[in-house]
C-alpha cells in the first residue's frame, strides 16, 4: 500500500513543480541540489531500514528534513567562506545513496 | 516485500508527502539547470541572429554606396572631386615635404625629476603640428593617421589618440608642404624642436621629394552640422 502513496506523492510533487513558476536563482542552483541529494540519499535509507525491520517514521522524516536543510546550509555558508562544501556533500551523500542500493540490491536478492 | 510493513494511514501520509517534497526539489531543479542551458543557447541565437542582418545591411549599404558614387561621379567635375577630396583629405596625396621621427627621450633621467617630462606627450605634437600648418602644410599625418578638419589629437594613457586609433611612439609625422619654411620653422631657436633637444627628446627631420601621406578614413555623418543656404541658392529661389 505504501508504495501507491509514495508514488502518488511523487507525481504530485511533480506536478505542483511543473505548476509553480518560480525556479531557482541559478546562484542557489548548487543548494537545491544537495538538498536534493540528500532526499534522495534518506528516501533509499528509509528503504533500506524497511528492508531490514528497523523503519520509524520520526526518524525517516527528521532524516529527510534535517538532512536536506543542513547540507544546503553547510554549502551556503561554505560558499561565503570560499569552501567548497557542494563537492564534500555531492560525493557523501553520492556514496551513500550507492551504498544504500547496494544494500537494497542484496537483501532483495537474498530473500 | 514492503508489503509487509502494514503501515497506519497516518504514516502513508507522511510518506506521501516527503516524496511530493522530494518530486517538487526534483522538478525545480530539473527546470532551473534547463533554463541556464536554455540562456546561453538563446544568447548565441540572439547574437548570430543579429551578426546576420547587421551584416546583410553592411552590403546593401555597400551597393548604395557604389550606386551613388556611380552618379556623383555625373553631377560634378573629376578637377571638382578632386578638389573636395583634397580639402577633406579623404584621398591619399603626395608631394614634397618632410618626415619627422619623434620617440622617447633615451638621457639618463636624474633623480628625482618627473619622468613625464621625458616622453613624448600629445601637447609636443599638437605644438608641431600646429608649427607645420602654420609653415604651409597641405597634408599631415602622424603614424598614418591624417590630420582631417575633424581629426583629434589626444592623450589616450600611455599612448596617443589620433583619429581614435591608439599609436605609441616613435611617432612619425609626414607632411607636404614646402620643405624648407616647415623645417625651418621647426628649427627656430627657442622653438619646438629646441624645447625637445633639452629634455633629450629625439626629433629628426627629413625633407624629402616624395612623401606620401594616406587619406582619413571618414566612417563619420555629419548629425549636427547643416549646410546655410549660400547666396547663390537663394538667387535662384
Amino acid at each position: 500500500m505504501t508504495i501507491y502513496y509514495a508514488i502518488f506523492g511523487l507525481a504530485l510533487g511533480i506536478v505542483i513543480g511543473n505548476v509553480c513558476p518560480y525556479s531557482m536563482p541559478p546562484e542557489y542552483g548548487r543548494l537545491l541540489a544537495v538538498a536534493v541529494m540528500a532526499g534522495l540519499d534518506a528516501v533509499l535509507g528509509g528503504v533500506r531500514a524497511a528492508i531490514e525491520d528497523k523503519y520509524s517514521t520520526a526518524i525517516f522524516i527528521s532524516g529527510f528534513f534535517t538532512n536536506g536543510i543542513m547540507g544546503a546550509l553547510l554549502c551556503y555558508f561554505g560558499a561565503m567562506l570560499g569552501i567548497d562544501m557542494y563537492m564534500v556533500a555531492v560525493l557523501i551523500f553520492g556514496m551513500r545513496i550507492f551504498q544504500n542500493i547496494a544494500i537494497i540490491r542484496r537483501e532483495y536478492m537474498a530473500k | 516485500m514492503i508489503q509487509r510493513f502494514r503501515m497506519d494511514f497516518k504514516a502513508n501520509i507522511i510518506i506521501a508527502l516527503v516524496f511530493m517534497v522530494l518530486g517538487f526539489m526534483l522538478t525545480v531543479q530539473f527546470k532551473t539547470t534547463e533554463r541556464q542551458r536554455n540562456i546561453r543557447i538563446e544568447r548565441v541565437e540572439d547574437l548570430s541572429e543579429r551578426i546576420r542582418t547587421i551584416e546583410a545591411e553592411k552590403t546593401q549599404l555597400q551597393k548604395e554606396l557604389a550606386d551613388l558614387r556611380k552618379n556623383y561621379g555625373n553631377l560634378i567635375s573629376d578637377a571638382e572631386v578632386e578638389r573636395l577630396n583634397l580639402l577633406a583629405g579623404t584621398s591619399e596625396v603626395y608631394g614634397p615635404g618632410l618626415e619627422i621621427v619623434l620617440d622617447d627621450s633615451t638621457s639618463n633621467k636624474k633623480m628625482g625629476e618627473n619622468p613625464n617630462l621625458y616622453i613624448v606627450h600629445d601637447e609636443d605634437l599638437l605644438r608641431i603640428l600646429n608649427e607645420l600648418r602654420a609653415a604651409g602644410a597641405e597634408a599631415i599625418s602622424v603614424n598614418d593617421q591624417r590630420i582631417g578638419a575633424m581629426s583629434e589629437l589626444r592623450c589616450a594613457g600611455p599612448t596617443v589618440s589620433i583619429n581614435n586609433v591608439r599609436s605609441a611612439p616613435p611617432y612619425v609625422i609626414k607632411a607636404i608642404g614646402d620643405p624648407k619654411t616647415m623645417a625651418s620653422a621647426l628649427r627656430l631657436r627657442g622653438g619646438v624642436v629646441d624645447t625637445f633637444a633639452f629634455w633629450g627628446i629625439n626629433v629628426k627631420i627629413h625633407d624629402t621629394d616624395k612623401v606620401v601621406v594616406p587619406g582619413q578614413k571618414i566612417t563619420r555623418a555629419y548629425e549636427y552640422a547643416k549646410q546655410s543656404p549660400t547666396p547663390k541658392e537663394e538667387n535662384k529661389k
